[in-house]
């Protein structure tokens, strides 16, 4: 077969992209072995240097490697070079330019490179100040980037009869990923479009909370590298303090970026909430929850030698959930049960390899090292706070066991049905109330010790010494938050024991840390941040309560349905609002007032009116929600909810639904071909009459209407409301009066339609009674008989001097003159037209047919007298005998014509939207309290830095 | 660490409880025989019945949904959605319902819809991505 030779590809970032894969890999596995070899020769200095050495060029070309990769994406994806498959999937034409970093990540490769990235610049920090721990941690960071790399080789390799898939390239083309007919085209590039990108994923949150999350995710394998790096070496005590520095990094930016996912919910989807227990949330917040449980034995282990086992384990465990997080969502393995998983795409062998790679390795390098890890002789006593923020520990890693167990569900039973084909899988009936159920008890129990154990001290030998102050500080957290909680109580419902419980953990943990705050922070700066975070979890705790126990649906069902449960009822929660018809919801009254569309978007305009119980205004105010609607305007993409922003609630609206008319052009076009139109040719001041039976819906009867359609009006000028003059319009418009009796009211409207010709279409302005759902429209036919075609005229040719007359029919025609250049209302010149005409005249009516020469073309414009019934083109001149040949042809007058109503019944209101309201109270108590919490880890990992600073100036000086 | 270790172990217990307590959250996907046996609410899978009456008027009542659908065991029902007819319902391959059956119907107060991928065929996309 011949190859073909395509035209206009380019294949430079193609091959600079492939070669750069390449040696991203190579390179990445060349340093993994020389800071390997580097950490197993650390005895002996200077071969152990020269590794290093060779580990820290290699990583450095390795980084480079990627960020060329990553550059060769951008510059195809900048310049919309369609051959490349990555390219065509996520950019189009209509992509702005300020989503380009949302497109580039939106696909699986895209999202493995900023990982990539973030591993890549965290190394670099490393391989400057992590010093003697360099080597080891670089390891294990380079042997995770192997991993990662291996993911984008696309490599294939035969094995037999199979064919082993390795990676999938960004950087393939079009045609080298499907086999279509088009790819036997030389110049199939100029022909392709791109797919876009995802309408949800346009969103400013789309754009800094990715590479957020993905630094949280990048950062958790700097304290796994320590942990490993501790067990490999033996240096169990030492890591612990730089391990503590990245660990309380981790967690401040992953919970960052799971936040702002969260706020990417909230804000930009539809489902009204920040938080939905979706498979892929519950896997970004365990490995979170895990490292926070680090953290804490981390803390104890390094204040009293306690706990190392543990704290190894957990950051072992944080960086393997973060593998198997990656695992769920990229494999397709969460399939139907989340709605924000990759698809499958051939790499779920080596996503289970890396998730077995690092699980065994995790295990067996605490098992071999067990024995070795010290452990202090002497016990904690239960009066000291090294014991109870243990159990604090171990409560984050049930409440991460749970969420893990009950997530893994689709793995369950993919297992199963793997071992038992016919196996049917299970599912949780009622995830929210099921993960809800448990969480609220770690929930108080956390909220209760984080205050508890503040009042604490390390090492208790001697707690009766303590007792009273423990004691006193104690009590009065107690009571100061059954105060709090009494007074929230009467802001917010809690029913039932737990939430009540809930919120006093909360106020619990807010008022004893801020206590600890005023009684220690002169004593000790380090506490600061510990308190901010505790605090954070307090108020995060009353939020939650506040906005997801207390959400109000504002846009209660109207309508009874019989028989339905309560939580059936408030399922029902959407209203259907006419365009300017108030609507009374709860305590407000919405109007819709109209709508814009620019470009794909669709924005909606609801004036929100708060009323108190004698109707009195007691504030206004607008949302503006908006739809997306895909390419070809077939379907809505996507809604976006509009929220108002209180300092104590949020009202929160989106649109459900539009009339289908509305949602796609096709059922549009569907709607109008399917109404029954009836055409009535009406004189002005004449009517019409005729009845049509329509059915009521769901009772299984019909009613007869009568309708009355009058012709008001008529005139050459087109009014309509929605209609707007352009130059070049040639249109005509009407005034139309419609009654219909019969049925339980008798209705009378009148409106304007009007029909307009522009640039060879024809545009119908349409008027829809909606009282009567009926429609009326001017037919097109009434072109028909305004414009009679020069086919059907029987014309003559006459040859004429100015002055000149003659006898057509019993009319007169006089030739009066030539016209040069005149102005005249049937042409429109163009630059470098000639154009002359002559001007014709009878019965004191005149008409000017032209002769034009355009681009050395001769061709004319006819004109004509419809009252007389009089057609004329002019065919040529003859400037030397000053004579016109003429084409004169005569019709009946057209005088009096009747203008053809095109009226349809039983035509449906399109002016309506179906909208959902949602009053969260105090929202922003849970922003705060998380917020909050991530600021807090950032503050104590700040301070370490700090201290470790000032502790090496101390001894440069000494 | 004595006294942590029974604590971690005590914890562990605790856990693992309430994962099999799980277990009672989760069920199998139910049919409507199922549904109608037990009247709790249950989730279910099935296929949309297309030749069968479909009424969705937001004009009477937006959220009001009624649909035929055919559970696994070939069963069809009335299913009534307590919400608007979502987005792509006709292109769904497969629901999952949440709710349960009262008398003939099944009251759906959940609904997700497992909906083919964008492009069935290569050729599809590729018509796709060179309309303009």
């Amino acid at each position: 077969m011949q190859e073909i030779q395509y035209l206009n590809e380019h294949l430079g970032p193609r091959y600079i992209g492939h070669f750069a894969v390449l040696l991203a890999f190579f390179s990445a596995i060349l340093s993994m072995v020389s800071y390997f070899l580097a950490t197993q020769y650390r005895s002996e200095v200077l071969r152990s240097r020269g590794w290093q050495r060779l580990g820290q060029l290699s990583f450095l070309a390795h980084g480079a490697a990627v960020f060329t990769v990553i550059g060769c994406i951008f510059y195809a994806m900048l310049n919309q070079y369609y051959e490349y498959q990555y390219v065509t999937a996520h950019v189009d034409g209509q992509l702005q330019q300020r989503y380009i970093f949302s497109a580039f990540w939106e696909g699986q490769e895209g999202s493995f490179l900023l990982w990539m990235f973030w591993h890549v610049i965290l190394g670099y920090v490393l391989m400057v100040t992590a010093r003697s721990w360099e080597k080891p941690v670089m390891a294990v960071v380079c042997s995770v980037q192997v991993v990662i790399v291996s993911m984008l080789l696309g490599v294939h390799f035969g094995f037999g009869d199979s064919l082993i898939k390795l990676g999938s390239n960004p950087m393939l083309l079009l045609r080298e990923t499907v086999n279509a007919p088009i790819f036997q085209q030389a110049d199939y590039v100029e022909l392709l479009r791109g797919n876009g990108l995802n309408p949800s994923l346009q969103n400013y949150w789309m754009t800094i909370h990715p590479p957020t999350l993905f630094l949280g995710f990048a950062s958790t394998v700097v304290p796994f590298a320590y942990a490993v790096a501790g067990l490999w070496t033996g240096r169990h005590r030492e890591w612990l303090t730089p391990g503590l520095r990245w660990s309380l990094f981790s967690a401040g930016i992953l919970g960052i970026g799971i936040l702002m996912g969260a706020a990417w919910a909230y804000e930009a989807l539809n489902f009204g909430g920040y938080w939905a227990w979706d498979p892929v949330e519950n896997t970004s917040l365990v490995p979170w929850l895990m490292l926070v449980a680090g953290i804490h034995t981390n803390l104890i282990s390094r204040a009293t030698g306690q706990g190392i086992r543990a704290t190894y384990l957990f950051y072992l465990f944080t960086f393997v959930l973060i593998v198997y997080s990656t695992f769920l969502t990229r494999s397709g393995v969460l399939g139907d049960t989340s709605v924000h998983a990759f698809t499958e795409m051939g790499l779920e062998a080596q996503l289970l390899f890396f998730l077995g790679f690092y699980f065994l390795l995790s295990i067996g390098l605490v098992i071999w090292r067990w024995r070795h890890i010290p452990v202090p002789e002497k016990e904690e006593a239960t009066s000291s706070r090294e014991f109870w923020m243990f159990i604090g520990s171990l409560t984050l890693f049930m409440s991460a066991l749970l969420i893990t167990g009950s997530t893994s569900l689709p793995v369950y039973n993919e297992l199963r049905e793997w071992m038992n084909p016919v196996y049917d899988g299970l599912t949780l009936t009622d995830p929210e109330a099921h993960h809800n159920g448990f969480q609220i008890w770690i929930g108080i129990f956390i909220g209760l010790l984080s205050g508890l154990a503040q009042f604490l001290r390390w090492r208790e030998r001697n707690f009766s010494k303590h007792l009273r102050t423990f004691l006193l500080h104690t009590g009065v957290a107690v009571v100061g938050a059954a105060g709090l909680t009494a007074l929230t109580l009467l802001w917010i419902k809690a029913p039932g024991i737990p939430f009540k419980l809930m919120l006093f953990a909360g106020w619990f943990a807010v008022w004893s840390n801020l206590d600890y705050l005023i009684f220690f922070l002169r004593k000790d700066a380090k506490v600061a941040g510990s308190v901010v975070s505790h605090i954070g979890f307090g108020i995060m705790l009353v939020g939650i309560m506040a906005s997801s126990g207390n959400k109000r649906i504002v846009s209660q069902n109207q309508y009874l349905m019989e028989g339905l449960t309560e939580d059936e009822q408030l399922a029902r929660s959407t209203v259907r609002l006419y365009q300017d018809i108030p609507l009374g919801m709860e305590d407000y009254i919405v109007t819709f007032k109209g709508d814009t569309i620019e470009g794909m978007n669709r924005k909606y305009f609801m004036d929100y009116q708060r009323v108190d119980p004698d109707g009195r205004v007691l504030e206004e105010f607008q949302l503006e929600p908006n739809v997306l609607y895909d390419k070809g305007f077939e379907k809505i993409a996507i809604t976006n909810p509009s929220t108002k922003h209180y300092w104590n609630k949020d009202i929160f609206t989106v649109i459900m639904g539009l009339p289908p008319e509305e949602q796609s052009v096709k059922i549009r076009q569907e709607t109008e071909d399917s109404l029954k139109y009836r055409v009535f040719p009406l004189d002005i001041g004449e009517r019409a009459t005729f009845r049509d039976t329509v059915d009521i819906p769901q009772r299984n009867s019909s009613i007869i209407y009568t309708y009355t359609v009058g012709l008001e009006n008529f005139s050459r000028l087109p009014v309509h409301p929605d209609y707007v003059a352009e130059p070049g319009d040639i249109g005509m418009g009407a005034v139309v009066r419609a009654t219909r009796t019969g049925g339980i009211a008798d209705h009378d409207t009148t409106a304007s339609v009007a029909l307009v010709l522009r640039e060879g279409l024809l545009y119908h302005y349409p008027a829809q009674i909606n009282d009567m759902s009926l429609r009326v429209k001017i037919d097109e036919g009434v072109f028909e008989q305004l414009l009679i075609k020069d086919a059907d005229l029987n014309y003559r040719e006459y040859v004429l001097k100015p002055g000149n007359s003659i006898v057509i029919d019993d009319h007169v025609i006089t030739f009066e003159q030539f016209v040069s250049q005149p102005t005249v209302d049937h042409f429109q010149p163009q630059e470098g037209d000639i154009w002359v005409s002559a001007l014709l005249e009878s019965e004191g009516q005149s008409m000017q047919p032209v002769f034009l020469i355009r681009g050395n073309q001769p061709s004319g414009v006819r004109d004509e007298i419809t009252s007389l019934g009089l057609y004329a083109h002019l065919v040529s001149l003859n400037p030397e005998t000053n004579e016109a040949t003429l084409r004169i042809a005569t019709a009946p007058p057209q005088d009096a014509f009747a203008v053809p109503l095109a009226v349809a019944p039983k035509s449906y209101r399109t002016d309506y939207v179906t909208l959902q309201a949602i009053e969260f109270p105090g929202i922003n108590l849970f922003w705060f309290g998380t917020i909050s919490m991530m600021l807090g880890l950032l503050i104590s990992m700040v301070v370490r830095i700090r201290s470790r600073k000032a502790a090496r100036d101390a001894s440069v000086l000494s | 660490m004595k006294k942590s270790y029974i604590l971690a172990i005590l914890l562990v217990v605790v856990a693992a409880v309430l994962l099999l307590q799980t277990g009672k959250a989760t069920s199998e996907y139910a049919n409507f025989d199922k549904a109608a046996a037990t009247g709790e609410k249950v989730q279910l899978v099935g296929t949309y019945v297309k030749d069968k009456p479909t009424i969705y008027d937001p004009l009477t009542d937006p959220n009001y949904f009624s649909f035929f659908l055919e559970d696994i065991t070939g069963n069809e029902r009335e299913v009534v959605l307590l919400m608007g007819k979502p987005q792509d319902f006709e292109m769904s391959e497969s629901i999952v319902l949440t709710g349960r059956m009262r008398d003939d119907q099944f009251i759906a107060s959940d609904i997700q819809m497992k909906c083919p991928s964008k492009y069935k065929d290569e050729e599809a996309m590729i018509k796709n991505l060179t309309e303009s």
